[in-house]
């Protein structure tokens, strides 16, 4: 897929799921699979997951767009059932995560691997327009990170999520010696260049949370449009 | 998994538990007074038999079977009992003291931490119940801690406190359907789990937790397991009167009681009798399972006999004369202390 550059626009145009920008891309249509039961950390939840559908989410949709500072992705995915927020402490909130490796073909269904990391963007049904930033190098490994260049604006309408998270270019140390990898990593990235993207869709209705999740199962390559 | 060096323990003797609940409110009052934690008890008591806190949590599942570890059902803050509401305002300050009633504000409860009190079982003139305070185990095999995909909860090695990283938690509340005894909240407020700290920064200046020291029963023996010189050794290990609560869920917990012996029966001509005990043996197998009966009988033969003029360690112990000895050593008195 491609992320289209668009000069002049502003993030909060890019930020906006019904702007018209956004209905003049692209999108491309992601087959999801729920995360195995055998791949989850512990064995409480390999065992009680087991006969469990892990998954709800089985098909995504995804457009990318930048702004030669900022690149966002849009995506929508039916949601009969949305959770906005965690009710009783058997309600989860509804989730949506962009992934980028830090080096090519870091491995996606762990989450990456120590010295081979993932800068994830992170969405919430119940954390308003606050996104995160999230270093993984490994299942369990995940760390918020410092930074507040992730944002989000989101809609539910008609069945449908549409949410747009956002990260400008702009690279700085996004991974500082996680599972012992002993060094920082940074992902910088440019308009013209390729790199890969991976995304996780959290259904709350489904008790989705942590590993228990729709992903896609493997990387998408990402074209960054060149500023013209 | 790496085990602590060493463990602390509590002993809770249920024949001097008077369902006060001074322990539920020392523990309130001290740990659990933030937002968010307004529905917390990290300590409970409630009577036995009964559904508890939170509501039927001995059906929910978690801990460990034979198909190993498992996850049971989520404890909600409805099982749990809400924190209500009043109208105080109205009552206290809006000048209708004479007119207006306390009472709780929007929808009415159906259950609370300690709703069903005093109900018990059986059939007068022979009901029965007693009272069941509950703490975090700080369990040596915690289905928590090994249930979590975060590494979140710790078992602190130099004493097996086992306590939430609310750093790495992230909300995921596999702990609280891990735990077959429901100890763990959700605040919904911070967005993540808590529970009983075993008072361990009360423990690292010398004092004893705060639901042992208030207790006003004596009940509760607090101190390192392996201390062979202090009460939990000596009612666990040398005794062997004090066991767990529900050893079947595998856990292994650090929280041991001594059972209750319950009244005596009335028999059909209104004599009491002595031999058949009220509390019915199966009960309290269920709940202790069958080591509960020799604990029972220990108990019994050394309380025959001081009866009898003798003297018994084990009943010096439970009696516990001299307060600050209940604690294995942690009987520093907290004002002597600068909190910082």
């Amino acid at each position: 897929m491609k992320a289209e550059y668009l000069a002049n626009t502003t993030l909060a145009t890019l930020l906006d799921p019904t702007a018209t920008v956004w209905q003049q891309a692209v999108a491309t249509t992601i087959p999801l699979t729920g995360t195995p039961a055998a791949m989850q950390p512990t064995a409480a939840i390999r065992n009680s997951w087991a006969d469990r559908p892990i998954g709800a989410t089985s098909e995504l949709s995804v457009a990318s767009l930048h702004n030669g500072v900022e690149l966002a992705f849009l995506l929508r995915w039916q949601s009969a059932n949305p959770t906005m927020d965690n009710g009783d402490n058997s309600v989860f909130p509804d989730g949506a995560a962009v992934a980028l490796p830090l080096v090519e073909n870091a491995p996606l269904m762990t989450m990456g691997a120590p010295g081979a990391g993932l800068d994830i963007w992170f969405w919430r049904a119940d954390q308003g327009d606050t996104g995160r930033e999230i270093s993984a190098e490994g299942p369990g490994s995940t760390e918020t990170l410092n930074t507040d260049r992730i944002h989000s604006k989101s809609q539910w309408q008609g069945g449908t999520w549409s949410v747009v998270i956002a990260r400008s270019f702009a690279g700085s140390v996004i991974a500082r010696s996680l599972a012992g990898s002993g060094h920082d990593q940074t992902l910088a990235l440019s308009p013209g260049e390729t790199t890969q993207c991976g995304f996780a869709i959290w259904q709350g209705a489904n008790e989705e949370r942590g590993g228990i999740k729709s992903y896609s199962a493997d990387w998408l390559e990402l074209q960054l449009a060149g500023r013209r | 998994m790496a085990n602590s060096k060493r463990q602390m323990a509590m002993v809770m003797d249920l024949n001097k538990c008077i369902g006060c609940q001074t322990c539920t409110v020392a523990c309130k009052t001290l740990w659990t007074r933030e937002e968010g934690m307004e529905a917390m008890h990290w300590n409970t008591v409630n009577t036995m038999p009964g559904a508890g806190t939170p509501k039927n949590w001995e059906d929910m599942g978690g801990g460990f079977t034979d198909a190993g570890a498992q996850l049971g059902e989520m404890p909600t803050t409805k099982a749990f009992g809400e924190a209500w509401n009043y109208n105080h305002k109205e009552v206290f300050y809006g000048g209708k003291g004479q007119s207006a009633h306390l009472e709780i504000q929007g929808e009415k409860p159906d259950w609370g931490p300690n709703w069903d009190e005093d109900e018990g079982a059986g059939e007068f003139p022979n009901g029965y119940f007693f009272y069941l305070p509950r703490i975090c185990n700080h369990c040596t095999h915690p289905a928590c801690k090994e249930a979590c995909p975060r590494q979140a909860i710790e078992k602190r090695e130099q004493d097996g406190i086992v306590v939430v990283n609310e750093e790495r938690c992230r909300g995921y509340r596999f702990c609280m359907e891990a735990c077959p005894y429901k100890k763990i909240y959700f605040n919904h407020q911070k967005k993540v789990s808590q529970k009983c700290i075993f008072c361990f920064p009360r423990l690292e200046q010398g004092v004893a937790n705060a639901c042992a020291r208030q207790c006003p029963g004596r009940v509760r023996f607090v101190g390192y397991r392996d201390d062979q010189d202090a009460p939990i050794y000596k009612l666990v290990d040398k005794w062997k009167v004090a066991i767990p609560l529900h050893p079947e869920y595998g856990t292994d917990p650090n929280v041991f009681y001594v059972p209750p012996f319950g009244a005596a029966r009335f028999d059909a001509d209104g004599d009491l009798d002595e031999e058949t005990p009220r509390i019915p043996d199966e009960y309290l197998i269920s709940l202790f399972g069958k080591d509960v009966l020799s604990s029972l009988e220990i108990l019994k033969a050394e309380r025959a006999r001081v009866q009898q003029g003798e003297k018994s360690e084990l009943m010096d112990l439970l009696i516990a004369y001299k307060w600050k000895d209940m604690f294995g050593g942690f009987d520093t008195d907290p004002q002597t202390l600068k909190w910082t």
